[in-house]
């Protein structure tokens, strides 16, 4: 075993464990507080890219200072989405529940594709190539502080439902919808909000991706697929449990490329899957059922 | 009653007939909307009658095309008989994973997780095995004949295809009718009051998802003398497992016509937006009418539209409900 | 749409004749329609496209339709099909949005559209359905774009390819690795392969692997990279190459990889004499070396490039330049040899009768082409006899759309080629 290989791909998988969390969060929030699986979650946060990469390109800012906006458009692009679909479906039969949104993401990316064309875009942002090294290892910075930052979103995005008043009304709304409404509480606004938060989480990350990966219309799909294993891991609803799932997942896909080809690595995410879901089927740390 | 079985023989006449008048374009229309109505049907006996939510179907298919057609290129055997060795091992893989869903009590989303990883997995180790082409899939070998199950002309699948979802679309009906689908649906409206009442529902899901698999698995023998090539990711991808519910929910769940009318709707709305507005500079545009035109059919008919076509016809039918 | 049915609806109901009917069936339709096509501007003839326009491909998919189109309009502004009097062509569109099922079925809607021959398909998977179709229904087929060998060794009658094997790749792309091996009196021990899953992948990696391993060239290949297509990172797979120590990295990917993976190279630090592609996309297309920038040049490519003497290419270009602010490079160029070759074919023919187009297409031996390589002609399973490679090298050059150069062979070279590749982060 090469152990200064298994620790490179040990730091590699941390860093990425943080922003497949962080993409996986919104996802979370929004099947705990609606019940429903947003399948067009990974699209979202290509428009989120191609924001933060517009800004990029037209205005010269970063995408480190565009996050923001990007989040923002992304809270308004989920807002919208829910007032205008989602709370029409929300006590249709689950499998009914899935089509609004799989067309939804159809029509994200292929707004994409009509709007930025098909090409793959991969600006060069300034970090975009800094690294330092630990001992033997190279540390990625863009990595580094989207790992940081989704830490820090995850954090205070618990905090904001812990805290806060609206934070408490989604809670509510979470726990009882009929009950919301018996006291008072507009629940297709806080579901509206929900979802625009969780949206923006994944807008989030699409701004810390961009000097990560290229951008293209079909990114999304495989990003929804990440996130939906990374939140059953974690627990359905459980927001710092989707945070830790996406480490568990970062770090067992990167160590697994030393035994397996990549074109592999996801047979054990998967198995992984299936084996904790059997174990412990409300996720790791609890969640929703 | 009757006079809705009658005016369904009169349709199935009508589609009997209406290969005189049709070009080849049309007729391969057809063929997919038969297609898919019938994959339709075969997903809608699980998860339209019990509720078990399956988003990994393509798993099935992907057993049946792949079986019958190694077989049919190793050994020479006949599709027609590889498609019920295919049959069968589909069901046994369904069986299994049925049986992990089952035992631990998955429900609802947790079910769909296990259904979508038991796919992407056959995908990834089929997308390794050398012996099917891997990651290349399997160019089949054009040689026309029935015992072979290829066809010069669009005709032979037409007809193949529309018995397909006759016949698969009249053992479901059966089913509904026995007592096994009466228990289904008492599985999918409660489980727990079932099992209460003392129904065995481990037994009716493990047979549920086994005729449903088996039923799958015959399509993806006609997908690969249709299609003329196999890989991975397009037949054990989740692309399909999400295409082909699409139109059950559409046309309405857990109803024997439901999967028919949707795939009546979707194929050609998908077919039409294509042929129209895939022009030049506009692409994408024609998934983006899709998915809108799909959301607005599930906001708008959210029983699905057989309901509403129900609803239409009632006086002239005599129906009951 | 309106005027286009009411104006298709008799074309397409005579080429529907036309190709499900016997041959005699088809010369009676033609002897009928040709009086009336001379006395007034001849009817188009109709190119039916088929590329993955949306989807995963789309990127490649687009550009294959401008390659068709801008080939299309070329013709045409020299007077359409002579032989047909002066009958100008058209393109008729499909999307087979990267499914095989969707390619056979915008098939069958372009030939009822009226479409006398097929060109696509880029993607071998909906290049087979095509190419299965195209002899179920008895029309002819091109194949402009895709290198599965398979697609022509089905012994299909109506299907030829204008583009190189995997097997064409292989050897080509072993054959330059030693010259310059040779040439620069260099010795490298080590090389990693990577390749991207799917079934192009799969195929030129495996082709390039088998046979650059029986070809003694001293270079032993160390390690095997395989990854997902639309992979998001490949940090972990870059780890693994560093740790393999290769002095040559031979990489098969499609657009985006490339892109991660050469960033994630200079992050690492993996020293390298250079990255030779044996015959890959990402390397040489415009997004890529404008993004890329520095880091997209010395990377050479085995591909099957286009001519830079050549006038027709030369023509092309400057079209293409002013019309997408790209150059025509291995796939778009092809795209535009495709319809050319099938405009030589009808010109040839005479006629629109599929066999006759058949029988054209198999005499076929076109000169006039864009591309490195000799005259097309068609080995009787349908392949381009003289489809061959070359490599081409990226290198500094103040404008991005000049960047792309053809090094080897001598014959058509630009520039000289560098080797060894000055480290990605030792660029300034």
């Amino acid at each position: 075993m090469n152990l200064a290989l298994a620790l490179q791909l040990l730091i590699q998988g941390i860093l990425l464990g943080g922003i497949y969390g962080l993409t996986a969060v919104g996802l979370s929030l929004i099947f705990g507080v609606m019940g429903v699986i947003n399948f067009a979650h990974g699209q979202m946060m290509v428009i989120g890219m191609y924001i933060s990469y517009w800004i990029l390109v037209l205005v010269g800012l970063d995408p480190y200072l565009s996050l923001p906006l990007a989040a923002g458009a992304i809270f308004i692009l989920g807002y919208v989405i829910q007032s205008t679909v989602v709370n029409r479906i929300l006590d249709f039969p689950e499998a009914m529940q899935v089509l609004p949104l799989v067309a939804m993401g159809l029509i994200l990316e292929n707004l994409a594709l009509l709007f930025w064309g098909p090409d793959h875009r991969s600006p060069s942002t300034a970090l975009g190539l800094a690294t330092f090294t630990l001992g033997t290892a190279t540390v990625d910075v863009s990595r580094l502080i989207a790992f940081s930052l989704a830490i820090a979103f995850t954090v205070a995005l618990f905090l904001f439902l812990k805290k806060s008043a609206i934070g408490k009304r989604i809670r509510a709304a979470a726990d009882n919808r009929l009950g919301a409404q018996l006291v008072g509480i507009k629940v297709n606004r806080i579901n509206n909000i929900a979802f625009g938060l969780g949206a923006a989480t994944t807008g989030a990350a699409g701004a810390l991706l961009l000097p990560l990966m290229p951008v293209s219309p079909h990114l999304g799909h495989d990003f929804t697929t990440t996130a939906f294993v990374v939140v059953i891991l974690g627990g359905m609803g459980n927001l710092l449990g989707a945070l830790v799932g996406g480490l568990i997942l970062g770090v067992t896909e990167s160590l697994a490329t030393l035994l397996l080809p990549a074109t592999l690595k996801q047979v054990v995410s998967f198995g992984l899957l299936v084996v904790i879901m059997l174990i412990r089927p409300q996720g790791l740390f609890g969640g929703r059922r | 009653m009757k006079r809705l079985y009658l005016l369904l023989g009169l349709l199935l006449l009508v589609l009997l007939l209406l290969p005189l008048v049709l070009d080849k374009y049309a007729l391969g229309i057809f063929v997919m909307i038969f297609f898919y109505a019938y994959l339709g049907q075969s997903w809608n006996v699980l998860t339209g009658f019990t509720g078990h939510i399956s988003l990994g179907h393509a798993l099935y298919v992907g057993i049946g095309a792949y079986v019958s057609t190694f077989l049919a290129q190793k050994f020479g055997l006949s599709p027609w008989l590889g498609m019920l060795a295919g049959g069968v091992l589909a069901t046994l893989v369904a069986l299994s994973l049925g049986f992990l869903g089952f035992r631990f009590g998955l429900r609802g989303v947790y079910f769909v997780i296990l259904t979508i990883s038991c796919a992407e997995i056959a995908r990834l180790v089929v997308s390794h095995i050398d012996a099917v082409g891997s990651f290349s899939g399997i160019f089949l070998d054009f040689k026309p004949g029935l015992a072979n199950f290829q066809f010069r002309g669009n005709l032979p699948y037409y007809y193949i295809s529309l018995g397909f979802m006759v016949l698969g679309s009249l053992a479901v009906h059966l089913l509904a009718r026995s007592r096994t689908g009466r228990l289904m649906v008492a599985i999918r409206e409660d489980e727990q009051a079932a099992l209460a009442l003392g129904v065995n529902t481990f037994k009716y899901s493990m047979t549920t998802i086994g005729i449903s698999a088996f039923m799958t698995s015959l399509a993806g023998t006609f997908y690969a003398n249709y299609v003329y090539y196999l890989s991975p990711n397009s037949m054990f991808g989740m692309g399909l497992s999400i295409d082909l519910i699409l139109r059950p929910i559409i046309g309405g769940l857990g109803t024997v016509l439901g999967p028919i009318i949707g795939s009546f709707v979707l194929t050609p709305l998908s077919e039409v937006s294509r042929a129209y507005f895939a022009k030049g500079g506009l692409e994408g545009m024609h998934l983006v009418l899709y998915g809108v035109l799909a959301i607005l059919v599930v906001l708008f008919m959210r029983q699905g539209i057989l309901v509403y076509i129900k609803r239409a016809l009632k006086p002239l039918l005599k129906l009951e409900d | 749409m309106g005027q286009k049915k009411s104006e298709g609806k008799e074309v397409s109901r005579r080429a529907f004749l036309k190709t499900c009917g016997a041959a005699g069936l088809g010369a009676m339709a033609i002897s009928f329609g040709v009086p009336t096509l001379l006395k007034a501007q001849p009817k188009p003839i109709k190119i039916g496209s088929i590329q993955p326009a949306t989807g995963p491909l789309a990127v490649i998919g687009q550009g294959q339709r401008r390659g068709n189109q801008m080939a299309v309009d070329f013709i045409n502004a020299k007077g359409g099909i002579k032989s047909l009097g002066g009958a100008k062509l058209e393109l008729v569109l499909g999307d087979s949005e990267t499914k095989s099922e969707v390619g056979r079925s915008e098939a069958d809607r372009l030939i009822k559209e009226g479409a006398v021959v097929l060109v696509g398909a880029f993607e071998s998977g909906t290049g087979m359905a095509v190419a299965t179709l195209a002899e179920q229904r008895g029309l002819p087929f091109l194949v402009d774009v895709a290198t599965l060998d398979d697609i022509t060794q089905k012994g299909y009658k109506y299907t030829f390819r204008i583009f190189p094997t995997s097997t064409a790749f292989a050897q080509r792309g072993t054959d330059f690795i030693k010259e310059i091996m040779a040439a620069k009196k260099l010795s490298p021990k080590r090389a990693v392969v990577t390749y991207v899953g799917d079934a192009f992948g799969k195929t030129q990696g495996g082709f390039f692997i088998k046979h650059f391993k029986a070809a003694n060239t001293g270079i032993e290949i160390v390690e095997e990279i395989s990854y997902p297509l639309g992979i998001p990172d490949l940090s972990g797979e870059v780890a693994k190459i560093k740790a393999a120590k290769p002095d040559l990295l031979f990489p098969i990917c499609r657009p985006g990889d490339s892109m991660i993976l050469t960033r994630e190279l200079y992050k690492q630090r993996v020293e390298l004499l250079g990255i030779i592609s044996p015959g890959s996309p990402g390397w040489y297309e415009p997004s890529v070396v404008r993004d890329l920038d520095k880091l997209a040049l010395y990377v050479m490519d085995n591909v099957p490039w286009i001519n830079p003497a050549s006038p027709v290419y030369q023509e092309a270009n400057k079209l293409f330049e002013q019309k997408y602010k790209a150059y025509l490079d291995t796939n778009t160029g092809w795209a535009y040899t495709g319809v050319l070759v099938i405009a030589d074919a009808l010109e040839r023919a005479a006629s629109i009768d599929p066999d006759k187009i058949v029988a054209a297409f198999k005499a076929t031996n076109f000169k006039d082409h864009p591309m490195v390589g000799d005259a097309v002609q068609f080995a009787p399973n349908g392949d381009n006899k003289n489809a061959t490679t070359a490599m081409v090298q990226v290198l500094p050059e103040a404008d991005p759309l000049k960047r792309v150069k053809v090094v080897l062979p001598q014959k058509f070279a630009q520039a000289k080629l560098v080797f060894p590749a000055p480290q990605l982060w030792d660029r300034g």
